[in-house]
């Protein structure tokens, strides 16, 4: 199995990174002028934009008279694979992912603050490499702080894997994904030790998911602190411009 | 029709970011502890978990004597009572009309809370429940005052002044409502020759000034039929695009900043003023400008 | 720690895709040179920090201390260099590596595991991902030139490194970093660069210390091959077959030489049923056993039959010329010809190391001389070595280099010496080798997972598990059985039923997974007995003493327990682990004497005979069902206590008992399988025999046509009425023989896992069975071990762990599993045949014997005492040194299968009188002849011994007409005899 050389004796992987290394993300709030809140973020080549509109009177019917509405919506560029894709969403892996997605951001946001109201979360993923959901998560998080969301705190997502049958791999890159053995993602809530939405690809034998979780969730840890570094840079730029507007008086 | 678009790569962007001051306050993050002391109150933005209080928004924590709370930077309008606000009709219901006004929950303007045609102590009866579509119907805006604010943080509002009323001809500018100033008056008479309305829920209203002053309808009149000329129109156009570009460059939005950047962007076109660099170079000087005044 | 990134392009034809990758470089990768003091401290770890301080300057080119950068094409040509110690103190750079694994699995295994000798000191710097050294392709360069500059920079930039923590050295005698390749072009530009660059020959010989080095160093030859004087034609170009094998004009397959005749062999090619027939050396084109070749088919008129020769290499050396080859041309015969085609080109070559002797050149003083392989198969390899009367009489190892065209033998190069010619010790050695059995001193790790002496049972041992210590447990096993892997009970429950035992050695217990004890015991896979010598699959302690259930002491054991009617119909089944005290650790004799003996009446007695009489209730069953009952000769030797040599050779004597355990093994094994089945669907490993293709039975109908039997083999239960119908009253020896050819046409039972194969071939052919796994050895069989673990998992007895569950993993297991067995199995026949010849050394002794097979060329004949099979040649040609003047002309009968020499006709399974003795004419390679003595012929046969006492000794000697190594026949049916121990064998 290819599995045998995702990891190097050298403990270097594919990539060059260490198995309990995250990939570059660099990531961007604010990015577009017309929803209330937007994000660009940046997992190794993994690409992704968020949008989020709202809160927002939920449509008559749907409105909830208790808590949010968080409605998302997932979409695959067609050129963010390798392959050109036929559609962008709509298919049975795009609604899935939706799905989770609207989980996922239920466990961070405040519902009960909104109530009869509606957050519309668009995600698109511009290039695909591996850990499109935990991407789309962690730039759904900023994007939602971006349009001033109540959360209970960040919602970070992680992916680890398993090299060579037993040596846990952090933030597996798509190459890792396929020639690996299955790969674990979870969300969670960092600062509480929530996990917010866990995900196998395939099944895993009991044993190694302690080891594998841990490094996952290390991983949102350390997700976080590097949103968090994000958030407030874009906070310090943005207040300044302003010189602190209405705010700081 | 020849067009002027202009794509760039990312990293040939002009980082607008820039502008930055040194006086940066504490910052607050979602999930991050505010104070661990019980003797204090949770206010906006804030939760209580493990008898900590929590920020659940990014931004600058305020404080009104034992209340703790967190203003984001950014979000949607949370209206106060005596705001002044552009918003549009959407629906209309049962002696009320649905109001958009860029806020969490839809608006209502009262068919009570409006001045009719005929003097501001009319009666108000059946038939003009039947006629509330005449006066105003959906998509139609007006400028409107928040007179309450519901349980739920829905804002009820209210026309019963002749500042107030449906818009006729103009612009309108949506831009973050944590972008507008608040003053003590949000309607300008610019010495350019046009008007503006700063809603503080956002949207900018950008019109001629009207010479002939209103008769007194209540504001219910459009005079569609009137031709604006053009210089007047690209003056409109003009502060249309500076508004913009303060709010693109996360500038504060009032009278004076956007005079400011008015002046300096007569040096461009109108269209170059969708440039990049123009954008910033009039926002940089705008910023210059008001923090002379400042000191 | 991540610095920066570049993205790496790559393109693949077909759609054109840009795959676009992250390419992380660090500055955390340390030189791992012990003088070095610039590297991030914080990094280093003591582990990592290979290369010494003070490398030796052996080389008389370097007057200072050099580390070593050898280069891919080096590592790939001489890995027989690397494998000598003084050649250390390397730096591997990760993109020689990664070209060394892509380009040659085997080769990358072997430097792997010579990189990681701590003495060799070879350090892998990974410059791939070191921020200094990183080279990005340039547009217009090949990924080799790419690959050549990494290359380079990476060496200069040690050199630099180094050089740098060296300053207060002395310039003459700081370590320098010195550029080993075979690439003159790529020298040239390094030494413009300012790099140390050297040939390995260069460097190999500038090691005065080693001369013998020199020996190994692998010949390429660059010169371009001419068709001059070309003794094969050409091989097609890899586009040429990769485009021939496309359009369908060429068939890929692999190659297996013939063992009886050197100038034939065979290709299996997938879509083709039969074997695709390759005769005579242009159309064998230097494809080597094994080997992945291209062939195209001949047309059809061109198709010839296997010849019925037998035909060895013979010459020595008669230069690059190729002999007429009349012998096998002339058997074009008409009948059942079969898809012949010729080699046009070779995919893959599948050269290993080979095992043989040295067959010194006559002519003195030359370095250039023939190494014969011990395994036939294997081509003669010419050699260059200067230590050839050193090694003429040892046993060496050799690795093939290349095989020009104009060559009559490939070239190679000496790898290392294995012992004296002769000795048992290499001989066994050889054996080994040859086989791939795994015989290496168990590792200090894999003793450290043995359990500490005195061993003692804890309380909590015995509360989770059933304690059987008063049950009357005993075992049954061959005389000098150490290891003990089950023992049996039966008793008579108060409800009239049976309660049977079968209590199997708890191996499981003591290896636990993921250790170094399993993984060694999982690629030994099996214990491997040869004559005088076990080859165990887990250390001594576990299989003679904690595990092997001895009498009179407490052992743990995995027992499955049945409840049965006095019919053997089983009730109720139960697994548990538990403790028992096995009451009598017994010999087939001796349990066999106790169950004749009725004046014996104590509770082992009762519970043998109750075993007994299910047991036949069992094997009537199972016979009901199908199963076979095969044969195949088999002996056992008298080893002399001391020298080991054999002194005595017996056939192997079968008593009830020996069936009776069998029997229960058997039942234990199928519950055991259809219970794991049950409980783990996608991950049971299971065994099955598969049903044969009708063709491999053709042989077997025919030899029954000519003896005037059908031989129904279109299922297994038709096949074993019409074996046992198949009795010729005047030839009792008939009817083992036919079993003896029906096991030859079996196919090899094989472990599988149950998720990996459909359900409907799960089946056992052999036994009939649906369903089987073995379960019942697991001290000498590790596919029983994952049975065991299996099991107790599925009892709650044992927790599962990853790797169990892995359907792939396990397959790979498997794959392995199958292998050492196969390898096993023919390392213990060897080892049987190496004995025989020791056996008859010195002696003559004659025998009787039957022919197996009647040849064109030559009679197949079947000693059952020694169960020995031998060739004894007909009409040698003339030009053949063996030929006789005046020898009898014999007349092959083809539809008959028959050799006729005057009146006297030769048919399948007659019987004959032998006689046997060891030609050690020549030393190297002794064979064992075979002589006609009975029916006599005149001028052919020799004499009966008593005669011939003072008749012509000197036309003894002469008169060898047939020589042959003995072969042991090569059975599958293995289940039959699940208690397989130093060639224990069930019969009828």
């Amino acid at each position: 199995m290819a599995n045998q050389d995702l990891l190097s004796d050298q403990g270097l992987r594919l990539d060059g990174r260490r198995a309990h290394e995250l990939r570059r993300i660099r990531c961007k709030l604010g990015v577009f002028s017309q929803p209330d809140g937007s994000a660009y973020l940046e997992q190794g080549n993994t690409k992704v934009l968020a949008a989020v509109y709202g809160p927002h009177q939920a449509p008559g019917k749907k409105s909830n008279h208790s808590e949010v509405i968080v409605n998302c919506q997932y979409s695959m560029a067609v050129f963010s694979t390798g392959e050109r894709k036929n559609r962008p969403r709509g298919d049975r892996k795009s609604q899935e992912m939706t799905i989770h997605l609207q989980q996922t951001l239920r466990a961070a946001i405040k519902t009960e603050l909104y109530p009869r109201s509606q957050i519309d979360v668009f995600i698109e993923v511009l290039q695909a490499d591996g850990g499109n959901y935990c991407a789309s998560v962690n730039a759904a998080t900023l994007a939602l702080i971006d349009a001033g969301i109540c959360l209970k705190e960040y919602v970070c997502a992680c992916t680890a894997s398993l090299a060579n049958g037993n040596v846990p791999l952090m933030d597996v890159s798509h190459l890792e994904e396929v020639s690996g053995g299955a790969t674990l993602s979870v969300a969670s809530l960092p600062s509480s030790n929530k996990i917010a939405f866990m995900e196998m690809s395939q099944r895993f034998h009991l044993d190694h998911l302690p080891k594998v979780l841990d490094h996952a969730l290390q991983g949102c840890q350390q997700i976080m602190s590097i949103l968090d570094k994000a958030v407030r840079e874009h906070l310090a730029l943005v207040g300044s411009a302003s010189d602190w507007g209405n705010i700081a008086k | 029709m020849s067009t002027n678009v202009k794509f760039r790569l990312a990293s040939d962007r002009v980082n607008t970011q820039i502008l930055t001051g040194d006086r940066i306050p504490r910052l607050y993050t979602p999930g991050e502890v505010v104070t661990a002391q019980q003797s204090f109150m949770r206010g906006h933005g804030t939760y209580v978990e493990d008898d900590d209080i929590k920020a659940s928004v990014a931004g600058v924590m305020e404080q009104v004597n034992k209340l703790i709370s967190i203003k984001p930077l950014k979000s949607r309008y949370v209206g106060e009572i005596g705001d002044v606000v552009v918003a549009r009709i959407t629906e209309v219901q049962q002696k009320r009309w649905k109001v958009d006004t860029n806020s969490r929950l839809d608006s209502v303007l009262l068919l009570s809370s409006v001045n009719l045609p005929g003097g501001e102590l009319r009666r108000r009866s059946a038939e003009d429940e039947q006629m509330m579509r005449k006066y105003l119907q959906e998509g139609d805006l007006i400028s409107a005052e928040v007179q309450n604010i519901y349980d739920d943080g829905s804002l009820s509002l209210y026309t019963r002044s002749l500042k107030y009323g449906k818009l006729s001809q103009g612009i309108l500018v949506k831009v973050f409502p944590s972008l507008i100033k608040r003053r003590k008056t949000h309607f300008h008479n610019l010495p350019c020759g046009v008007s503006i309305i700063l809603g503080n829920n956002g949207f900018i209203w950008i019109s001629p000034t009207s010479t002939s002053e209103s008769e007194n309808d209540g504001g219910f009149t459009q005079n569609l039929s009137e031709v604006i000329p053009r210089a007047d129109r690209e003056v409109i156009a003009r502060l249309r695009n500076c508004i913009l570009a303060l709010a693109q460059c996360k500038m504060m939005l009032y009278d004076t900043s956007i005079l400011y950047a008015f002046e300096e962007s007569i040096k461009y076109e109108v269209h170059e003023l969708l440039n990049q660099e123009a954008i910033f170079d009039v926002a940089f000087l705008t910023q210059h400008r008001l923090r002379l005044q400042e000191i | 720690m991540l610095t920066e990134r570049v993205f790496m392009r790559k393109t693949k034809r077909g759609n054109i895709l840009k795959i676009v990758r992250e390419h992380y470089l660090r500055d955390d990768i340390i030189c791992g040179s012990a003088i070095c003091k610039h590297c991030p401290v914080s990094m280093q770890n003591d582990d990592d920090i290979v290369l010494v301080a003070n490398p030796s300057a052996e080389s008389s080119l370097f007057k200072f201390p050099i580390y070593l950068v050898p280069d891919t094409n080096v590592i790939l040509d001489q890995i027989d260099i690397f494998e000598e110690d003084a050649i250390c103190n390397m730096i591997i750079l990760s993109t020689v590596q990664e070209e060394v694994k892509h380009r040659s699995s085997a080769v990358y295994k072997k430097f792997r595991d010579i990189v990681g000798r701590s003495p060799r000191h070879c350090y892998v710097f990974v410059n791939e991902h070191h921020k200094d050294t990183y080279v990005e392709r340039k547009p217009g360069e090949t990924a080799n030139d790419r690959n050549d500059r990494a290359i380079r920079t990476a060496t200069k930039w040690y050199d630099e490194h180094l050089q740098q923590s060296q300053l207060n050295i002395p310039k003459a005698k700081r370590i320098r970093v010195v550029l080993l390749t075979n690439d003159a072009k790529n020298r040239e530009i390094a030494q413009n660069e300012g790099i140390l660059a050297i040939s390995v020959d260069e460097y190999v010989k500038s090691l005065t210390e080693h001369p013998l080095l020199q020996d190994k160093l692998k010949h390429k030859t660059y010169e371009v091959e001419s068709s001059k004087n070309a003794l094969f034609p050409p091989h097609l170009s890899p586009a040429e077959i990769h485009e021939g094998i496309k359009s369908g004009a060429l068939l890929q397959g692999s190659f297996m030489a013939s063992r009886e005749n050197y100038l034939e062999g065979s290709v299996n090619v997938e879509g083709i049923e039969k074997f695709v027939l390759i005769q005579g050396r242009e159309s064998l084109n230097r494809a080597v056993d094994g080997d992945v070749v291209a062939i195209r088919l001949l047309p059809e008129d061109q198709w010839s039959a296997p010849s019925e020769i037998i035909l060895q290499d013979e010459e020595n050396d008669p230069g690059d010329v190729l002999e007429e080859e009349t012998e096998i041309l002339a058997v074009k015969a008409e009948v059942e010809k079969t898809p012949t085609g010729v080699i046009v080109g070779i995919i893959r070559r599948k050269w290993r190391q080979y095992c043989g002797i040295l067959q010194i050149n006559q002519v003195s003083g030359s370095t250039r001389h023939i190494f014969v392989p011990a395994e036939r198969k294997i081509p003669k390899v010419r050699i260059e070595t200067r230590q050839a009367e050193h090694l003429k009489m040892q046993r060496i190892v050799v690795a093939i280099d290349n095989w020009p065209r104009h060559s009559r033998y490939p070239n190679g190069h000496f790898v290392r010496a294995l012992g004296p010619l002769g000795d048992k010790d290499t001989e066994n050695e050889v054996l080994l080798l040859e086989h791939d059995v795994p015989h290496s001193k168990w590792s200090e790790e894999v003793l450290s997972c043995l359990p500490k002496l005195p061993w003692i049972i804890t309380n909590e041992d015995y509360e989770r598990r059933k304690d059987l210590r008063d049950i009357f447990i005993c075992s049954v096993d061959p005389p000098g059985c150490t290891d003990i892997d089950d023992a049996l009970h039966c008793r008579e429950l108060p409800n009239g039923r049976l309660e049977v035992g079968v209590h199997i050695a708890d191996v499981s217990h003591f290896i636990r997974p993921g250790t170094a004890l399993d993984k060694e015991a999982s690629l030994r896979a099996t214990t491997v007995y040869l004559v005088d010598k076990r080859i165990d699959m887990v250390p001594e302690l576990l299989s003679s003493n904690l595990c092997s259930l001895l009498g009179g002491v407490e052992r743990f054991a995995f027992s499955c327990v049945w409840e049965m009617d006095h019919n053997a119909n089983i009730l109720e089944t139960r697994y548990h682990k538990s403790v028992i005290k096995s009451k009598s650790a017994m010999t087939y004799e001796q349990a066999q004497l106790i169950i004749d003996d009725p004046t014996q009446n104590h509770e082992i007695a009762k519970s043998l005979r109750h075993l007994n009489r299910l047991a036949k209730i069992l094997k009537k069953k199972r016979i009901e069902n199908g199963a076979l009952i095969l044969a195949s000769p088999e002996i056992r030797f008298q080893v002399d206590s001391e020298t080991h040599d054999p002194i005595e050779v017996e056939a192997k004597k079968m008593r009830e008992t020996n069936s009776m355990v069998e029997e229960f093994m058997l039942l234990a094994n199928v519950s055991v399988a259809e219970h794991i089945e049950r409980e783990f669907p996608e991950c049971a490993m299971l065994r099955r025999h598969p049903n044969p293709p009708q063709t491999n039975f053709e042989p077997l109908i025919k030899a029954g046509e000519n003896q005037g039997f059908e031989i129904k083999t279109d299922c297994g239960k038709n096949l074993a009425l019409s074996l046992d119908a198949a009795i010729k009253e005047d030839n009792p020896y008939f009817n083992t023989m036919l079993r003896i050819l029906a096991t030859r046409c079996m196919m090899q039972a094989v472990y599988f896992i149950s998720g990996t194969v459909q359900n409907e071939e799960y089946f056992h052919y052999g036994l009939a069975a649906p369903i089987y796994t073995h379960f019942t050895s697991p001290i000498r069989r590790y596919a029983d071990i994952i049975v065991h673990r299996l099991l107790a998992a599925s009892i709650g007895a044992d927790s599962t762990y990853a790797e169990l569950l892995d359907k792939h993993r396990n397959s790979e297991l498997c794959n392995n599993l199958n292998y050492r067995n196969r390898m096993a199995q023919y390392a213990g026949r060897a080892s049987v045949a190496l004995n025989t010849h020791l056996f008859f050394r010195g002696k003559t002794q004659e025998e009787e014997g039957y022919v197996l097979f009647v040849r064109k060329n030559a009679l197949q004949i079947l000693v059952p005492k020694f169960g020995l099979e031998g060739t004894i040649y007909l009409n040698i040609p003339k030009d053949n040194s063996r030929h006789k003047p005046g020898a009898p002309v014999f007349v092959f009968n083809k539809d008959e299968h028959t050799q006729q020499c005057g009146n006297i006709i030769f048919h399948s399974f007659d019987p004959v009188v032998v006689r046997l003795s060891l030609d050690s004419t020549n030393v190297q390679r002794e064979k064992l002849v075979f002589e006609l003595v009975k029916p006599y012929i005149e001028g052919f046969s020799v004499e009966p011994m008593e005669l011939s006492v003072d008749d012509n000794d000197d036309q003894k000697a002469s008169d060898k007409v047939s020589e042959s190594t003995p072969k042991r026949p090569i059975g599958n049916a293995d289940e039959n005899k699940p208690k397989k121990k130093k060639n224990k064998k069930t019969k009828k």
